[in-house]
């Protein structure tokens, strides 16, 4: 048996810890960048982290055996802790050949990532790479077939928590490997996500294209909605991440934690019973109203500038986590365009795989129309976050504001749910108006030649149109027991307060993943 | 100052113009209202500035992204 000679790990390791080295350090460090070994050390807590594979990448060898160098490989992983949370995570080196795969050692990160499967506990990706090399061809004397095998990137969507962060242009399996993610932020200015970077387009489609207009902030967070949030710079975005997973179970077999809450579960806000401005025309501000009703400081917006004209937030209520949505009257009128569907379907399907009790903020003209809208399929996209939401075991409660018109309308909450006799416990303010079609253009169509017909066509109409609206007071729905109550706004926190408390008496029997049919 | 032209956030018709070409006008002052979904969607000054001209009427149909108005 050879023996270690004495010094030897030492010195592995002190090479790993170097990683491209000082010069390659000090250059990075000059772009106002963080290595992937602050990056963790900026994340997790202190002395949480435990280092796996810190030997793995390339030795250099003499003649007679002995260690010349080594190079380390360009992905630093391991397990560390977060608010003495357990977690993976496994960060690209870009100072080692751009994070390029040639270096990587892909049994490293994917082990990491198994790893996390099989602990369950959440995963978070460094993603920091320019994606593969020709020169790997180089090195191992032939081509392969592109994928991974053991690479659990789908199933672990349905039992882990996993947080990606786009540091630098990611490309191709690293843009994937930002994507594939339950939450993804990109830093501005520093970072790109796309399939190809512009050399490739340049050649196969003969177009320049610049690489932040191919895959910038602005394309992926608020055009394509490849990626939720924009961040600030690394220190925001690793505070996200943090933000993020803080609401979230270790996996889906566990609850998501309560915290402690010093905010008054019955705290009345007056100033909701003006939120909502008489005229129906005038738009209002969501985020006052899911502020006001949630506990202080507790919301976090997922793809706030993506399908804006629904907003969804992960929030609290009396300490307990929820996913909590809001249409937007200011963005499109709050009407279910192709990217709100989405983004709602996607928002969904989060709650409901990590047992986060849903609250809906209802003020729903319909979905988009007009030529774009039905050219983007903005229809399919609707059909398939209604099929997300009936799909949902989790509780459900939706709160109407004002419109709730249509098919998107009735999108509130599941009617049956997988069980086929879910509640669909839903209440309403004062203000709510609701229908299969609007009045205002339902009553020109309905009496269209009575109103032609009439002297004063126009006043006729209008006298049609209050008709109407009287019919549609949302009391005569509720005399109906159409809704279960309609409420005073300011009394809303104080309802979902209590609502969440019964709800989350729900889930530990829901524990477990969650099967879905296809839609 | 730089010269900005505010785009229209929705597709829809200019319901009204609610700032005439010349004024100074605050961050956050509404310049048009864009009607979309039976809604009045503002135009809101991004920041402090004068309104340099408004680049569509009332009455016109606009598509999301095009540009409304000019600013410095």
């Amino acid at each position: 048996m050879t023996k270690t000679p004495p010094g030897e790990l030492e010195l592995r390791r002190a090479a790993a810890r170097a990683m491209g080295g000082d010069e390659a350090v000090a250059k990075w460090h000059a772009k106002g960048r963080l290595t992937a070994r602050e990056r963790i050390a900026a994340f997790v807590d202190a002395d949480s982290f435990q280092e796996f594979g810190m030997l793995a990448g390339k030795g250099n060898y003499a003649d007679d055996g002995t260690l010349k160098n080594f190079t380390p490989s360009n992905c630093v992983m391991g397990r560390g802790e977060t608010n003495q949370r357990p977690l993976m995570v496994v960060a690209d080196d870009f100072t080692l050949r751009g994070g390029s795969s040639e270096s990587s050692v892909a049994e490293k990160w994917i082990y990491a990532e198994r790893m996390a499967h099989e602990f369950r506990m959440p995963l978070v990706r460094f993603v920091d790479s320019v994606g593969g090399s020709v020169k790997i061809l180089e090195q191992s004397g032939r081509t392969k077939i592109p994928g991974y095998t053991l690479w659990p990137s789908t199933a672990m969507m349905g039992t882990i928590p996993v947080a990606s962060i786009a540091f630098g242009s990611c490309v191709g399996l690293g843009a994937v490997r930002v994507i594939g993610a339950h939450f993804s932020v990109m830093v501005k200015n520093q970072a790109q996500v796309f399939a190809a970077g512009p050399p490739v387009v340049k050649q196969g489609l003969g177009h320049e294209v610049s690489k932040e207009d191919l895959g910038g902030v602005e394309l992926c967070t608020q055009v394509s909605g490849v990626v939720n949030n924009a961040a600030e710079d690394e220190k925001d975005a690793l505070r996200q991440a943090q933000r993020f997973l803080s609401y979230l179970p270790a996996s889906v077999w566990e609850l998501p934690p309560r915290v402690v809450s010093t905010d008054d579960p019955k705290r009345c806000d007056a100033k909701l019973n003006h939120a909502i401005p008489e005229d129906r025309r005038k738009p209002f501000a969501a985020r006052g109203i899911a502020e006001s009703i949630c506990d202080m400081n507790s919301l976090f917006e997922i793809a706030p500038k993506f399908g804006a004209s629904l907003r969804t937030y992960l929030a609290r209520l009396d300490g307990y986590a929820v996913g909590l949505m809001i249409n937007d009257p200011m963005v499109m009128g709050g009407a279910l365009t192709h990217a709100a569907a989405q983004k709602m379907e996607r928002f969904v399907d989060l709650c409901d795989t990590f047992h986060l009790p849903i609250v809906n903020l209802v003020d729903q003209p319909g979905v988009m129309i007009g030529l774009d809208a039905e050219r983007a399929g903005t229809l399919l996209a609707a059909a398939r976050a209604g099929a997300a939401i009936e799909q949902t075991s989790v509780p459900w409660v939706s709160v109407i504001m004002r419109r709730a018109f249509g098919v998107a309308g009735s999108m509130q909450g599941p009617w049956n749910g997988p069980s086929g006799t879910s509640l669909n416990h839903r209440f309403a303010w004062p203000t709510a108006r609701w229908g299969s079609i609007p009045i205002e253009g339902g009553v020109a169509a309905a009496y269209k030649r009575e109103i032609e017909e009439a002297s004063d066509p126009n006043e006729r109409r209008m006298e049609l149109e209050q008709y109407y609206q009287r019919l549609a007071s949302p009391y005569r729905t509720a005399e109906a027991f159409g809704v279960v109550d309609i409420i005073e706004p300011a009394e809303t926190r104080m309802l979902l307060c209590r609502w969440v408390k019964d709800a989350v008496r729900l889930l530990p029997s829901q524990l477990g993943q969650k099967r879905r049919t296809l839609r | 100052m730089s010269i900005e032209r505010l785009k229209s956030p929705v597709t829809g018709v200019v319901w009204k113009a609610t700032a005439q070409a010349g004024a100074m006008l605050d961050e956050g002052t509404t310049v048009l209202l864009i009607e979309s979904m039976k809604m009045e969607i503002p135009v809101d000054m991004p920041r402090k500035g004068k309104l340099l001209e408004l680049l569509v009427r009332e009455g016109e149909a606009v598509c999301e992204g095009q540009p409304v108005a000019e600013i410095e």
